[in-house]
């Protein structure tokens, strides 16, 4: 399935790109794309980060379903 | 049922200028049932950091996100507290030091409700908005991630 991964702040910064499309097995949680992202870029190793999907916060056990929005998060500043 | 509210764009480009909140102050004339307004405006600081000191903050936002968690704690605010309106709004883009990038104003019948409706939405915004800021440092170049505590 496809989804898609959106990278803001410092995390586009240590990917190299704001966003890209990720072929990935289905069934995926949110724990094991986690663990996809950091094999693929393991500069995410020391970094904060959480995941969002579909525009909202999402724990490790969440499936994540095709053509999902999949958005890392780096601590927010608002304000 | 809740009373709903329509989402309100909250996002506006560059610093808030004094004048928008004097003008948005002054709308508020016309509505005799407030009796009290809190605000809060949130200033970029000139904090010292390695290599310099903070010239300005350029932020950026998942604003698809930012806007519905924008609407969720509007929503959240007014059916805890006795509100009769609210308004947010945050920069993106550059805002130097001393400007400011949040103005959140609540409105309501009796102070008290006012007071406590302020503190409660402005943590909320600081822990749960998707908003990423970079500190520029210097005339360098140099910056840093912004990060609430």
């Amino acid at each position: 399935m496809t989804i898609s991964i959106l990278y803001f702040g410092m995390l586009a910064e240590a990917t190299g790109h704001p966003s890209e499309t990720w072929e990935a097995t289905d069934p995926l949680s949110v724990g094991q794309l986690r663990e996809q992202l950091l094999q693929k870029y393991p500069v995410l190793r020391d970094r904060k980060f959480q995941l969002a999907v579909n525009q909202q916060i999402a724990d490790s056990a969440m499936p994540i379903n095709t053509n999902a929005e999949v958005a890392l998060l780096p601590p927010f500043a608002g304000g | 049922m809740e009373k709903t509210h329509t989402p309100k764009k909250v996002f506006v480009d560059g610093p808030i200028s004094p004048q928008f909140i004097s003008d948005s102050i002054a709308k508020h004339q016309s509505k005799t049932n407030i009796g009290a307004h809190s605000l809060f405006l949130g200033q970029i600081r000139a904090d010292q950091k390695d290599g310099g000191v903070v010239t300005g903050i350029e932020y950026t936002a998942y604003t698809e996100m930012a806007e519905k968690v924008f609407h969720d704690i509007r929503e959240a605010a007014f059916a805890k507290f006795d509100l009769v309106c609210m308004h947010i709004y945050h920069s993106l883009g550059l805002v130097p030091t001393g400007e400011v990038s949040l103005f959140v104003f609540v409105s309501s019948a009796h102070r008290r409700a006012s007071f406590e409706a302020l503190e409660y939405v402005v943590e909320e915004i600081k822990a749960k908005v998707p908003i990423f800021g970079k500190e520029l440092i210097g005339e360098t170049g140099e910056y840093t991630w912004k990060e609430n505590k």
